[in-house]
């Protein structure tokens, strides 16, 4: 079955380090802006989909009493950036079913106010039972998500015998996106020389590989295609959709398969159901314009590539050299500078973008006529959109 | 030995429990399939590799190979600041399944994936936990 929903509204924040507003106001903010754009008005939200709760963000029904809304249909996921494309298939999915006409997806963060939670002590993520979700071990003091990735690029490396030198790219080309972008948070241009002299933060990641830490919101509004019709833009579609992966040969930050955790080792090529997005969108992947993609850590964006077999195990270090990830490169991929240099909003950032890109008003960064762009993680999920 | 108060303490669950038991006796315990011989960690209610409740501890070798690291150079977390730098690594187990502990008493160039390592128990605040050190050789 293909869902019959569109993105009809996007809209955002500023972004910035330590806003003074609060997670509320922010999504606020951003919820205007989508409504205004989308030609919608507040009481026509029935759905939510959120993406970041307590403790990093606020809960479905503080939104909904803090906004005035009137709800018929709620998904929540815990804390982790990783289940962006999940939320929105979720409204997809309700807005499909019947279950709601409009979903507010909202993602607003203070991740400046709320350090605490990011591998500190406060981060209580870690202390469950066997530690953490991205490999923590807490009583060793790996406490942090960014422990995880690298984990799983140190064996990269090894493994595939990919260098610093050729990560840096990944940071690089997403800086090089930014500095089209007036909304992106980093606007000074990035050389090597930067990147290899960036300090260690958990090695083998420097602090370029690393997210920004910053605020902001964004939402996205999502109906039916009929619905659509009566609004102010152009709808952009959900086309094709798959789901995270989980099981003992993955890890969060780890390609499949590739030795981390309890994975046998053996990593493979693309198998057909890693593949599945693809024919649901009824398209192949070099139909893809662009390439979009959780950049919290530099690493996620090869093991995602591999995962989605832009290329082959161990082949993408080399794959994002000479530009190919960067403006007007042959993949162009997280087109606003991602969560390494435009900003850190779990990956809608980069969801506005894709609307934009296929409205044709990305401005500086806009893609001549793209018409389908992909979202896609290396945990394995993904959403193709197309105009 | 004792190391500094302050840092997390692992969970111990109605699952996992035997295996902090083995520790405070000094020997490394790993939850074992009756059925198809596999053992697995982290410590789990079935086997997760043909789904059987025939689970028994057996004592494993000790013995493993660093299969990834890393070396944490931030202080996220106030307890390990002093210890700054400092590693955490998996190590795979020659019975098969991985842990993630520290590798005590090595500098930077004595880590690297495929190196023999050997568990070493250390108290800490009332629990006993496994490190691992470089094998000397044979």
């Amino acid at each position: 079955m293909k869902p019959n929903a569109v993105i009809v509204g996007i809209g955002a924040s500023e972004f910035g380090r330590s806003l003074p507003q609060s997670q509320l106001a922010l999504g606020a903010t951003a919820l205007k802006h989508a409504l205004a754009d989308a030609g919608l008005e507040r009481e026509d939200v029935d759905g939510l989909s959120l993406h970041l709760g307590w403790p990093l963000g606020s809960d479905y029904d503080r939104y909904a009493e803090a906004y005035g809304l009137d709800i018929r249909y709620v998904n929540q996921t815990w804390l982790h950036g990783r289940f962006t494309g999940q939320s929105l298939q979720s409204a997809a999915f309700a807005v499909s079913a019947g279950l709601a006409d409009v979903v507010a997806c909202i993602t607003a963060v203070s991740f400046t106010r709320e350090r605490g939670f990011l591998g500190g002590p406060g981060d209580v993520e870690g202390n469950r039972e066997e530690g953490g979700s991205h490999g923590e071990a807490p009583p060793y003091g790996l406490t942090a998500p960014a422990g995880g990735a690298a984990l799983g690029m140190q064996r990269y490396m090894h493994l595939y015998g990919a260098t610093p030198e050729k990560l840096a790219a990944v940071p690089m080309s997403m800086r090089a996106h930014a500095l089209r972008n007036e909304r992106a948070i980093m606007r000074k241009p990035m050389t090597l020389d930067d990147y290899m002299t960036s300090r260690m933060v958990v090695d083998p990641l420097r602090l370029f590989d690393c997210s920004l830490i910053n605020d902001g919101a964004v939402v996205a509004l999502v109906t039916t295609e009929e619905r659509a019709r009566d609004l102010r833009q152009k709808p952009v579609r959900i086309a094709g959709m798959q789901g995270i992966r989980a099981g003992r040969e993955e890890f969060i930050f780890a390609p499949r398969g590739m030795g981390i955790n309890q994975q046998s080792g053996r990593q493979g090529p693309a198998r057909a159901v890693d593949l599945e997005i693809y024919r649901m969108a009824g398209l192949e992947r070099s139909d893809m314009a662009a390439f979009y993609t959780y950049d919290a850590f530099s690493p996620l964006v090869l093991f995602a590539l591999e995962r989605f077999g832009f290329c082959g195990p161990g082949e993408a270090a080399d794959f994002v050299q000479g530009g190919r990830i960067g403006p007007g490169g042959e993949l162009p991929v997280n087109t606003s500078g991602g969560l390494l240099s435009e900003a850190h909003v779990a990956g809608w950032n980069s969801i506005a973008e894709m609307v934009r890109q296929l409205r044709g008003t990305a401005g500086a960064s806009q893609i001549p006529d793209a018409r389908a762009l992909q979202w896609g993680t290396c945990w394995g999920d993904g959403v193709i959109l197309t105009s | 030995m004792q190391i500094d108060y302050g840092k997390p303490l692992p969970r111990i669950s109605p699952d996992n429990a035997p295996f902090w038991e083995g520790c405070r006796e000094g020997r490394l315990m790993l939850p074992t399939c009756e059925d198809c011989d596999a053992p697995h960690l982290p410590p789990g209610p079935v086997c997760p590799h043909c789904f059987s409740d025939r689970l028994v501890w057996r004592e494993a070798s000790g013995r493993g190979t660093i299969s990834t690291f890393v070396v944490v150079h931030k202080a996220w977390f106030p307890a390990f600041a002093a210890d700054l730098p400092y590693n955490v690594a998996q190590i795979e187990l020659s019975e098969g399944p991985r842990l993630t502990a520290t590798i005590l008493d090595a500098e930077r160039s004595d880590l690297f994936i495929g190196r023999p390592v050997t568990v070493v128990f250390l108290a800490r605040d009332g629990i006993v936990l496994p490190y691992f050190r470089p094998a000397t050789a044979d």
